[in-house]
């Protein structure tokens, strides 16, 4: 029996389901080797009966997380799937100002209609099995976790910092650019699409295994630049992770 | 063999013709990107960069790509596994002597009792016309490693004169080639000049060991135990670059990639390297140089001592790419083996 698998929408731009329905040709295979039972952005099916959940976007309210709590439950293997998820991304940049600010700031008089909690992972709420990083994820991660679930391997992330891909890519690397980049700590597997394309790495796929911060820190000095400089850029992606200055 | 001398414009018709006919296969040479330099199939002689430092990536890509299938399979009640190896005819123009350097190394471990088909295949197709580098970069140390000059692994050589190029014929396929361009014959006073050329370069290296490169292996012998290799790598973000941009490198990771029918697949191998945390990881989860300090440790003494003992080439040639890509600037070889020489 081919496995069951849904993907779950909560607070996110619904990228990382596009980035899915972007395979191409490759769709076609998923969609052979895996019965695809709840994809929001793609069929109106619905099921409660799955396998594998790909939860897309973080948990913003109370709501939102008994939802995810209930999909757990459910589901064998859970899988982040993009920065919402795994380290609460964008939604994050949120968690800089108070709760009654931020719903003041959108719903202006409504705003005592509606709650909102602090962005933080999913796995602050429930066991992930699986983190799929980026904004937005590499679709080649995801083909790749689905084959090693229908054939029974260990997914492995990418352990590599951006830097490697950039080198094999043959990038001139940012900093010579005269950017501040984040690749040296960021976890690779994204092929250094951002510096490829003529820009740096804002860090979306979070902190590589080992990450050296302190140098990434000494290296601010060399080229004039503060703490705050690279925390502005770094929490764009992590807010919710806790760096020490 | 006869040594030639090539006018500038006789060079640049010779090398539109290779492009144009293809005779020596696809003709690749050093252009420049951005404000770098790196290797690339060239569209025409006007793109050639001779007078360049060092090459973003070495010429090994050519032989040993940064990915490339080596073998495709079927599963199934009756598997098929084939292997996949193919040759391409190469002209690389511009390859420094101490990249060349490189590739004699690579062909010393690619080689041996079971040659490497995917490298070779390549290799021995390709043709290798060199240039002497005159400018080199602030961070190399070639001269102190004596890769500066190469009398071998060239079909032909450039030294620029000034006016015109000296070309040193290093091989039959070398000699029929530029026997199609028009030159003259070098004479003693041209080959005075070449030489004069490459000692004049050999000033401008700002980077030098203090001591004899043979030195190396015994200083290692005796260094182990260096606070150095610590206090050196503290601030290592174990990033890789040093590693990917390393002609000396020959490290790959081999992975099957199955297609997601599950009918088959392919295995892959892509670059790898010492200085990466999963570099020394097994099975059961051990990791044999867990810490930075240990992998640090073991690219010094792989460059400095293993290689030689097992294949008599130095694993570093001095390119200086090492330390220009690292962000740290902790990766020169010569840097550190000069710090343990004082330590010591």
């Amino acid at each position: 029996m081919k496995p069951r698998v849904a993907f779950f929408d909560f607070t996110g731009c619904e990228g990382c389901q596009l980035e899915v329905l972007n395979f191409n040709l490759e769709i076609v295979d998923l969609i052979g080797a895996v019965d695809i039972v709840e994809f929001r952005e793609a069929s109106s099916d619905h099921s409660d009966d799955y396998d594998i959940a790909f939860i897309e976007g973080s948990q913003t309210t109370d709501r939102d997380v008994e939802r995810v709590q209930k999909i757990r439950e459910k589901a064998k293997i859970l899988v982040a799937l993009g920065a919402c998820s795994c380290t609460g991304g964008v939604n994050a940049l949120k968690n800089r100002f108070s709760m009654e600010e931020n719903l003041k700031v959108v719903y202006g008089d409504s705003a005592k209609l509606y709650s909102t909690i602090p962005t933080r992972p999913t796995s602050a709420y429930v066991k992930v099995d699986v983190q799929i990083h980026g904004c937005p994820p590499n679709r080649n991660e995801v083909i790749s976790l689905v084959k090693c679930l229908l054939t029974g391997k260990k997914f492995e992330q990418c352990h590599n910092p951006v830097c490697v891909e950039c080198k094999l890519a043959e990038n001139i690397c940012a900093f010579e650019r005269g950017e501040f980049c984040l690749g040296p700590i960021t976890r690779g597997g994204c092929n250094a699409v951002c510096v490829t394309g003529g820009r740096k790495c804002w860090g979306c796929r979070a902190l590589v295994d080992e990450p050296n911060v302190n140098s990434e820190k000494e290296i601010l000095k060399k080229y004039g630049l503060t703490m705050d400089d690279m925390m502005l850029q770094f929490k764009l992606f992590n807010g919710a992770l806790e760096v020490s200055k | 063999m006869q040594n030639r001398v090539i006018s500038r414009k006789d060079l640049a018709s010779f090398v539109d013709d290779l492009i144009k006919t293809k005779s020596a296969g696809e003709v690749i040479g050093i252009k420049a990107q951005g404000n770098k330099f790196n290797f690339g199939p060239l569209a025409s002689a006007a793109e050639l960069r001779l007078d360049y430092d060092i090459s973003l990536l070495p010429p090994k890509k050519y032989f040993f790509p940064q990915t490339e299938t080596v073998l495709k399979y079927e599963v199934g009640k009756t598997p098929k596994v084939e292997a996949v190896a193919a040759e391409k005819p190469l002209c690389i123009i511009g390859v420094h002597p101490f990249d060349i350097r490189g590739l004699l190394l690579f062909d010393a471990v690619y080689g041996g009792k079971e040659p490497d088909p995917n490298y070779f295949l390549k290799r021995n197709k390709a043709i290798i016309i060199g240039v002497d580098c005159l400018s080199p970069n602030p961070k190399s140390f070639a001269a102190s490693m004596g890769t500066n000059i190469t009398e071998e692994g060239f079909d032909l050589m450039l030294t620029d004169l000034g006016g015109d190029y000296f070309v040193t014929v290093g091989t039959n396929k070398g000699h029929n080639l530029i026997n199609k361009a028009k030159t003259r014959e070098a004479g003693a006073p041209d080959l005075e000049k070449r030489d004069k050329v490459r000692k004049e370069a050999e000033k401008k290296y700002q980077v030098s060991l203090k001591m004899k490169k043979e030195e190396i292996p015994a200083l290692l012998d005796a260094t182990w135990e260096s606070k150095l290799f610590k206090d050196r790598s503290e601030t290592c973000f174990s990033c890789g670059s040093c590693v990917m941009v390393c002609p000396t490198c020959v490290c790959f990771d081999v992975q099957d990639e199955m297609a997601l029918s599950l009918k088959g697949g392919e295995r892959y191998r892509r670059w790898d390297g010492c200085m990466l945390t999963e570099f020394a990881s097994v099975a059961s989860g051990e990791n044999f140089r867990e810490h930075k300090e240990q992998r640090f440790r073991h690219r010094m003494y792989r460059k400095g001592k293993y290689l030689v003992e097992r294949y008599k080439y130095l694993g570093c040639v001095g390119c200086g790419r090492c330390a220009s890509a690292c962000l740290a600037e902790i990766a020169s070889p010569a840097e550190t083996y000069n710090l343990l020489k004082e330590a010591k």
